[in-house]
């Protein structure tokens, strides 16, 4: 009891250090972010540095303040069948430098991670001011008493001050400063647990767990937060603007030194840039994808008669001059390339707009809402020690500085003019955001002449597979039929030929002969049976996709849950692509994957007939180059229809199939 | 016994019809279409009727559509149903109205023909013939139907011609076993099955495919 109330003085004492050294910590801290390496390191030593201050609260003030860290492993990169680790679409050889990006992401997702840092720069510093009370009251009180009691007069008088105790004017009985002094001794003591306590509360709403506020549920801090991110993205894409600007300028110095040579390499050099810029506009914008849109490079023409290999109006004598010359066309003849350049021109003019938020959200939020906030933590040590006081307004006087009509504008009303500039910026941030990209999707998603190039191109590559792929199946068809059913139906003829001769001469003998002929004619049955159904199943079309699909479950090894919503049957080709699908993951299911149960889930929506396989496995199917899974897809790829797989290690695995087709009426033949 | 016939290929037709008639059986109709076959059902109530399931016009299963339309509005109709492939989607089908009377066989068992006149014989008297390759799959799925296992291969034997729908004394015959040991046999199965014994041939498959089935 009496220790506690003795020793919070003191601990308030410790507090308020512990917030100095954190804010001054704070500085080198946030500086060694900039070296990305440190990043985690100094994540983590922040996070060490407040853990201390949540235990200090705790056994002092007996605020008990949760962890409000992220909880769960840290994000490990998964190996690759092949040993390589991916991250991004890039590959690693060792999990060094994507266990560390992964890391990074990791700690800086953390809302906790934002919350710290507001808890060392600020909230602990005017926590420390609040403990510091308490200390601040024994402090006077000794002052005083000292300064009326004989050795302490002199002690004052010796050290020259005298004229801290004796204020000017103030003419106070001996007796009361004594009483006034022991009085302020008294209530720093008896407010110190109190203090303490007070500073825990505090501890607590900031460092402990925030739960769900009212910040989160009424979604402003999430429209804060794209406001946030909309910023600095259009402020990333202008950068790139930039970029694409500054070659536009060397396109056009190059025009005018050499009169354009050289242009096509730029142009075709700047191509990956563009594609980045091209990914980034569709995450960040509407989504909507936009595929690169250039054209294929034509392959080097066979040579003519004479040998040589005509490139346009130009012959050459070798394949590679060929393949040379052939490249300055390809680029200059592509319109994507003129496009490309003509929004290089013009980038800039749209992306310079990001810098109206950027400076909004700086100057307002940043600048002049937090100056008044950062104030008593520079402006008071630094009045204090010089004598110099600086405004609390400083940043409002610095931008003002030269707009004498704004002087009469009282400083304090920064405050809410910076707030309101802020939200502006917010508020302009995603329709700028949307220009810019905007603006990137006019010039640099394929026209409509390149997109009909870029089909035609797909679906002649299709249609070759499809080609290749059916010539195939006959003549599987053709080998099975000459070794299979045609052969034992050559038997079968043999035999009754035998048998007609020795039907009069040797009864018994032709009785055998008869009953190996009906064998092999029920095995030539067979055979065709298995064909067929190779082909094309006859429950399939007897009955339909759905059915048929069903009648698969029923034969599979392993117990599997069709649910089908079809108002109709897809047209042949597709119902029979997609039955063959099922059938490939479900054996699949059952071979790989030690499945217990399997879901088929199939139905038509929005003109897709989407056909969804889901199994409980042990997941990590990977889609094998010349695998089932590769046959499937360039099934499909004849429909333009995709196959999704999804199986993480440890499952579920789904497989996920998506065929565009229109339905017909139900039961019309398909045979 | 009179039998209507639906068979859309002229050969088969004619030659089952040869083959029906050769054993003592009347063809008081002989079908080509889906709707023909349901009208001749109707019309003459046949003792069993013999039915291809793919018939036209539209070539998909109406044979098998026209049949179960027909046995419910006369229940318990024999009808022994031809394919050239065998499903376990349409035999369950076929069996769920458990009244009995059903035959579901490959087209190739009419080579062998006392074994298919057998089955034509049982399905009239309200038995069931079921394709042994319908019971052969049913039995492959070691994942589904784990008290199988305590099976011994004999008793698996057993029944797989259990599950045709044969008799003891068919049975009995096909193993080469005396009629009382297939009776032991059968008593073991449905006691490691913890299916109730049952000595009619009928009630008997049927709870024995129910069995199969409802394990899925």
């Amino acid at each position: 009891m009496f220790r506690s109330y003795a020793l919070a003085p003191l601990r308030c004492v410790a507090l308020a250090l512990l917030a100095v050294f954190g804010f001054v910590a704070s500085l080198p801290l946030m500086m060694s972010i900039g070296a990305i390496v440190t990043y985690p390191h100094v994540l983590l030593l922040v996070r060490r540095l407040n853990s201390l201050s949540r235990r200090l609260a705790g056994a002092w003030s007996g605020v008990v303040i949760d962890l409000p860290y992220r909880e769960g492993p840290v994000p490990t990169p998964p190996r690759r069948p092949d040993g390589w680790y991916e991250h991004e679409g890039q590959l690693f050889k060792t999990r060094h430098y994507p266990a560390f990006f992964l890391r990074m992401q990791w700690l800086s997702d953390d809302p906790a991670t934002a919350r710290d840092w507001m808890w060392l720069v600020l909230l602990a510093p005017i926590g420390g001011l609040v403990a510091l009370l308490a200390p601040g009251f024994v402090l006077a009180g000794v002052v005083l008493v000292a300064g009326v009691t004989g050795p302490g007069r002199r002690m004052l008088a010796d050290a020259g001050l005298t004229d801290l105790v004796a204020w000017p004017g103030v003419t106070m009985p001996g007796w009361a400063v004594l009483a006034a002094g022991l009085a302020a001794i008294v209530a720093g003591v008896l407010a110190g647990p109190a203090l303490l306590r007070a500073h825990g509360r505090w501890a607590r709403q900031w460092l402990g767990h925030p739960g769900l506020t009212w910040w989160q549920s009424s979604g402003i801090g999430a429209w804060l937060r794209k406001g946030g991110h909309d910023t600095w993205q259009a402020a990333l894409l202008l950068g790139l603007s930039l970029t694409g600007f500054a070659v536009f300028l060397l396109t056009l110095l190059l025009t005018l030194v050499s009169g354009g040579f050289g242009i096509a390499w730029l142009a075709y050099a700047i191509r990956p840039m563009l594609n980045h810029y091209r990914r980034l506009c569709v995450k960040w914008g509407d989504g909507e994808p936009m595929p690169d849109p250039y054209r294929q490079r034509e392959p080097v023409p066979e040579p003519g008669p004479d040998g040589r290999y005509r490139v346009g109006r130009t012959l050459y004598a070798t394949r590679d001059g060929a393949r040379r010359a052939g490249f300055f066309p390809w680029i200059l003849g592509d319109s994507a390339t003129w496009r490309d350049l003509a929004w290089m021109a013009t980038a800039p003019l749209a992306a310079l707009l990001a810098v109206v938020p950027g400076v909004l959200i700086g100057a307002g939020y940043f600048g002049l809402f937090w100056q008044a906030l950062f104030w008593p933590l520079w402006g008071v040590p630094f009045g204090l020690i010089t004598g110099v006081w600086v405004s609390p307004w400083y940043t409002w006087q610095l931008m003002t500085l030269g707009m004498p009509f704004l002087d009469a504008v009282p400083g304090w009303l920064s405050i809410p003019i910076g707030l309101a500039l802020g939200l502006l910026g917010v508020l302009l941030a995603g329709p700028v955001l949307r220009l810019i990209t905007g603006w990137a999707r006019l010039l640099l998603a394929p026209s409509r002449s390149a997109e009909l190039t870029q089909r035609v191109e797909h679906l002649a590559q299709t249609r070759a597979e499809a080609v290749d792929a059916s010539s195939a199946e006959l003549r599987r068809i053709e080998r099975d039929l000459h070794d299979g059913a045609q052969a034992r139906l050559v038997a079968v003829g043999l035999s009754l030929g035998t048998v007609e001769q020795l039907m009069d001469r040797d009864p018994a003998a032709a009785r055998v002969l008869l009953a190996q002929a009906r064998e092999t004619s029920a095995a030539a049955l067979a055979e065709l049976r298995d064909l067929v159904r190779g082909i094309h199943p006859p429950v399939l079309a007897e009955r339909g996709l759905a059915d048929a699909v069903r009648a698969l479950a029923l034969d599979a090894a392993l117990p599997v849950e069709v649910r089908a919503d079809l108002a109709g049957q897809p047209p042949a080709p597709v119902a029979t692509a997609a039955y063959f699908a099922v059938a490939e993951a479900l054996a699949n299911a059952a071979r790989h994957a030690q499945a217990g149960r399997v879901g088929v889930d199939i139905r038509h929506t929005g003109g897709l007939l989407r056909v969804t396989v889901t199994d409980d496995g042990r997941g990590g199917a990977e889609p094998t180059h010349g695998g089932g899974l590769h046959g499937l897809r360039r099934r499909l790829a004849t429909f333009d229809g995709t196959l999704a797989l999804h199986s993480p290690q440890g499952g579920p695995t789904v497989l996920t199939l998506e065929i565009p087709c229109a339905l017909s009426s139900p039961r019309t033949s398909t045979s | 016994m009179r039998v209507v016939l639906a068979e859309d290929l002229y050969l088969l037709r004619e030659g089952l019809v040869r083959l029906l008639e050769a054993h003592d059986c009347t063809v008081v109709a002989a079908v080509e279409t889906g709707p023909d076959l349901l009208a001749a059902l109707l019309a003459h109530r046949p003792d069993v009727a013999v039915v291809d399931v793919r018939l036209p016009p539209t070539n998909t299963d109406e044979g098998l559509q026209a049949a179960l339309t027909a046995r419910r509005q006369v229940p318990g109709l024999p009808v022994l149903v031809l394919s050239q492939h065998v499903e376990q989607l349409y035999a369950r089908e076929l069996l769920a109205d458990g009244t009995g009377g059903i035959g579901y066989l490959l087209k190739d068992r009419v080579f062998n023909a006392d074994q298919f006149l057998d089955a034509v014989r049982r399905v009239a008297g309200g038995g069931t013939a079921m394709d042994p390759e319908v019971i052969a799959k049913l039995l492959q799925q070691p994942a589904r139907n784990v008290p199988l296992a305590r099976l011994t291969p004999r008793e698996r034997e057993v029944l797989e011609l259990m599950a045709e729908g044969r008799s003891n004394a068919a049975i009995g015959q096909r193993l080469f076993l005396s009629e009382s040991a297939v009776g032991k046999h059968t008593a073991s199965i449905f006691g490691k099955l913890d299916l109730a014994p049952s000595d009619d041939d009928n009630r008997r498959v049927l709870a024995v495919l129910a069995y199969l089935n409802g394990a899925t």
